[in-house]
């Protein structure tokens, strides 16, 4: 007979684990299965000799100070998890070319004053704009509290209390940063951070960016001390203390219907019942290869069609262990942007090419000094790909040799910028491809960004009609394919708000 | 609060623009056609051929080395396709059904990336005394024979950026095929990089590959072999043990990258010799042991355990088994002798593939085999392979895909 669970969670990465804490937390009968042999998909960690590398995180966003926590720190505080934090203290070191073609290298740091007043000084007479910008991004936040309560939005409510958001997040960033007059160069300063949401900043939505750049300049960014494995972790602690059920390399092989109504998945370890299924997995992929085709919904269908397969940055991570300490090295930045040109469209463009020079730094024991051995010192590389299909061209034999040249690519690069040799001190180096996240997480070409946030499928507009896009009774998606799109922040919330929904379904008596 | 500012031309539109987000999205959907929905990924794919659940292979040949005691299987894949790429010097696991049980093995590679484009790979197999698994496939496989194994695996390879221009490897027995397969690599064009390989063996007569190696250095002088033989004095061999002598002998004054492959035996001496170079970490590599088959030799180990027999529970999905797990195995070993197909690859401590769930129970990990992540440290997540009970233990244990 099959094992019979109120939910499974289909995809043990961010929003897998947060959407499967959050049905324990709820008292569902919970089962969390995945294909690989460990929790976190992105947010995990790696070990190569003497070193332990996490292979995805920057930094985390919206987490905030105690008189001001953000929503990933009430939603880790809610649910009982309790990760040992680092706070970030600057928001990043851009060495660029600003759009204008004069070079460009600022550093910026967090908070709404210090950013302003660093602003101030790299592009004078930009404080008044500047002012006005995080006004709005206040006004955003009150907007997506309202908007994210579960509840239908309001429009007069929404007119009375959000006049500006309504005013201004019909439309891209670039557009609305121009009307808020900000200066060309400030405007390029902010955009530092476009790559983290896929898109440049005439594509993406004000709502989306203006609430990334207050997320992670106001409220305070973290990143765990012991590497991603360790939130991953504190979650799984949490779902097996409150007596949840993981199955690892375990593969949802398809969902099970009884009609149209689902209840159940077969799984590589066997079949399983259930009421509701929360997958973390990419919508295309379920349709196309999980469901029965006579009940893959037409809208559905036209959903996949005009998003037209096109799915948001691939990465490439270059991971460096060095036999000497970071003040030996003379790192300075924990996270430096080394970009061609701080105009997204232009860089945008250049992504394309796998030959492109963008390139994010991170310099762990920068913050976390114990983070390698002592006298060494532990480095990342993000190279960052758009529509590009140069990966899928290349053959077996050139793989490995594309894989040394991005290796060299980033020498180059902190040769170049910051002037550190670190050839002679390198003691452990791997590389992470596509190919490789596609391996781990299963997701379209490797990317673990989803969809496009384009000018009419950005998080905003999905936001409004959730249930929209949950087209089969009982299954919802979550994850980077699902509303809030990429981001370990956005999928935790995600996860969370999702399982939230099922949970409130079946009390309702839904899916029956 | 008005910021005074307007982005379209009239701010009213603006607002209808915002509250129409739903709407529009919703009218491009279903203006879009309702086309069947593929899902084949160029990158994906590509991943799949190069990190598949398993291959599956055949026997195309089997090479006898009588006088050293070894035989190489040449494996085909059964489909045809090219095996999965590798890096020169790694291993694959072999997936052995051997009586009720699944067991894997890992194998370094001794044959050329190069043939993995046509569907081969070769692992070459040394009879030991109470070698379980090696004894059995030297007795039972045969050309033909169909056997399942994972695709190229470890970090136990050449990377130019990492290691020193000149690499001076030092085999023991078996141990020489990691660097057999390096020296293919450097003469088929894959690799780059100046091979010393400084190989013991007990006789000349025991010399594994003998007549490849020699062949190889013939055709590149990138690859030079020198032969050490232990209980022999001949001309032209050097004689005794790998010592820092010898290395410094054959290093020259550039700087140089150690890596290290053979019996444990062999470890315990040349560990020591090579500790003598004063190299820095990064210039000194070694492939696996294995887990310790004396475990209660090893320091901390309450000794009172030895030699006891321990219930233990499984969990694998939906399902449970309760064994005997003794004291003085890895608790993989016992799991395996249980008809259970756990994951596993190194069986060192370090791929962390096998990695379980402890939910009762106590373990003792040697340090120098344990490679797992901080985290895990902390939360009672263990490597099966080279953990071992010390009490009753129920663990959870992740499914396998072969």
């Amino acid at each position: 007979m099959a094992a019979k669970y109120d939910v499974v969670v289909v995809g043990a990465g961010n929003a897998g684990l947060s959407a499967a804490v959050k049905c324990v937390v709820e008292g569902k009968k919970t089962l969390l299965i995945d294909q690989h042999n460990l929790p976190g998909g992105c947010a995990s960690s790696f070990r190569r000799g003497r070193f332990e590398f996490d292979p995805s995180v920057h930094e985390i966003c919206d987490f905030g100070p105690d008189d001001n926590k953000g929503h990933v720190r009430l939603l880790m505080e809610r649910n009982g998890v309790n990760v040992d934090w680092i706070t970030v203290p600057e928001c990043y070191r851009c060495i660029s070319t600003y759009s204008d073609g004069t070079p460009m290298d600022v550093t910026m740091p967090c908070g709404r004053e210090e950013y302003i007043a660093a602003m101030e000084k790299y592009v004078p007479g930009s404080r008044e704009s500047m002012e006005k910008f995080f006004d709005l991004l206040l006004e955003i936040r009150a907007a997506k509290v309202y908007m994210n309560d579960g509840t239908p939005n309001d429009a007069k409510y929404m007119q009375k209390h959000f006049p500006n958001t309504l005013r201004s997040c019909g439309y891209d960033a670039l557009k609305v940063m121009k009307a808020l007059k900000i200066p060309q160069k400030a405007i390029d300063i902010i955009g530092v951070y476009w790559p983290y949401l896929g898109v440049p900043l005439d594509t993406i939505n004000f709502f989306h960016f203006g609430n990334m750049i207050d997320m992670y300049v106001i409220r305070q960014a973290v990143i765990p001390h012991h590497t991603s494995h360790e939130i991953s972790m504190t979650f799984m602690n949490r779902f097996y203390e409150l007596g949840g059920e993981a199955w690892f390399n375990c593969r949802a092989e398809e969902f099970l219907f009884d009609g149209d109504r689902l209840c159940g998945v077969r799984t590589s370890l066997g079949d399983v019942e259930c009421e509701q299924v929360l997958a973390n997995i990419n919508p295309d992929i379920i349709d196309a290869r999980m469901i029965p085709k006579e009940l893959v919904p037409e809208r559905d269908k036209k959903l996949s069609a005009a998003r037209g397969k096109k799915f948001s940055t691939k990465f490439c991570m270059i991971y460096m262990a060095l036999n000497r300490s970071v003040e030996e090295m003379g790192f300075k930045d924990y996270c430096v942007f080394f970009a061609e040109t701080a105009d997204s469209r232009k860089e945008y463009e250049y992504m394309k090419s796998i030959d492109n020079d963008y390139n994010i730094l991170i310099s762990y024991n920068n913050l976390i000094p114990d983070f390698s051995p002592e006298g060494t010192c532990v480095i990342s590389f993000t190279k960052l790909f758009s529509e590009s299909d140069d990966w899928a061209k290349l053959t077996p034999e050139e793989y490995y040799k594309v894989k040394d040249k991005m290796i060299a690519k980033c020498i180059d690069d902190v040769k170049k910028n910051l002037g550190i040799d670190v050839t002679p001190y390198i003691e452990e180096v791997e590389v992470a491809t596509p190919m490789t996240f596609a391996r781990y997480l299963g997701t379209p070409d490797g990317t673990p960004y989803g969809f496009e946030v384009n000018e009419w499928d950005g998080i905003i507009a999905r936001m409004m009609n959730i249930e929209a896009d949950f087209t089969i009774k009982g299954l919802r998606h979550i994850g980077a394919g699902s509303f809030m799109a990429d981001g370990y922040s956005s999928t935790w919330i995600n996860g969370d708000l999702t399982a939230a929904l099922a949970c409130r379904e079946m009390k309702e008596g839904g899916n029956k | 609060m008005s910021l005074n500012f307007k982005v379209g031309l009239i701010g009213l539109l603006d607002m209808l623009k915002f509250a129409n987000l739903a709407k529009d999205r919703e009218k491009i959907i279903a203006a879009a056609p309702a086309e069947e929905i593929k899902a084949d990924y160029p990158v994906n794919n590509f991943a799949k051929a190069m990190h598949p659940d398993f291959q599956q292979f055949v026997i195309d040949g089997i090479i006898d080395h009588k006088a050293a005691g070894a035989k190489t299987f040449v494996l085909k894949r059964a489909d045809g396709k090219p095996a999965s790429y590798f890096r020169a010097g790694q291993y694959i696991s072999l997936k052995l059904p051997i009586g009720d049980s699944f067991v894997t093995r890992p194998y370094s590679i001794s044959s050329s990336p190069k043939w993995a484009l046509d569907g081969k790979v070769c692992v070459t197999v040394r009879a030991n005394p109470g070698g379980f698994a090696a004894d059995w496939m030297l007795d039972n496989f045969k050309a033909g024979d169909e056997v399942k194994g994972s695709e190229g695996l470890g970090s136990f390879y050449y990377q130019k950026y990492r290691d020193a221009d000149h690499v001076i490897a030092l085999a023991g027995g078996s141990g020489i095929t990691p660097f057999l397969s390096m020296a293919y690599a450097i003469r088929d064009g894959i690799e780059d990089f100046k091979l010393t390989i400084l190989f013991g063996s007990r006789t000349e007569e025991s010399i594994l590959f003998r007549k490849e190696l020699d062949d190889i250095a013939a055709q590149t002088d990138k690859v030079k072999v020198v032969h050490v033989l232990s209980d022999e004095s001949k001309d032209g061999f050097e004689n005794g043990f790998i010592t820092a002598d010898l290395i410094k002998k054959y290093a020259g004054d550039e700087p140089y990258s150690v890596f290290i492959c053979g019996p444990e035996a062999m470890y315990r001496f040349v560990d020591k010799e090579v500790e003598k170079l004063g190299l820095d970490k990064k210039f000194v590599r070694q492939e696996f042991l294995g887990a310790t088959k004396t475990v209660w030799e090893k320091p901390g180990y309450p000794q009172d355990k030895k030699d006891k027999v321990f219930k233990l529970t499984v969990k694998q999905g939906p399902d449970e088994y309760v064994c005997d797990c003794s004291a003085n195995e890895p608790i993989l070993v016992a799991i395996e002798r249980a008809g259970i197909k756990a994951p596993s690859k190194c069986r060192s401590g370090d791929c962390g593939w096998c990695r379980s769930r402890v939910t009762s129970g106590e373990v003792f990990i040697p340090e120098e085999t344990d490679g797992r992540r901080w985290a895990d440290k902390q939360c009672g997540e263990i490597h099966p392979c080279t953990s071992f009970a010390l009490s009753d233990i129920t663990i959870i244990v992740p499914g396998e895909y072969y």
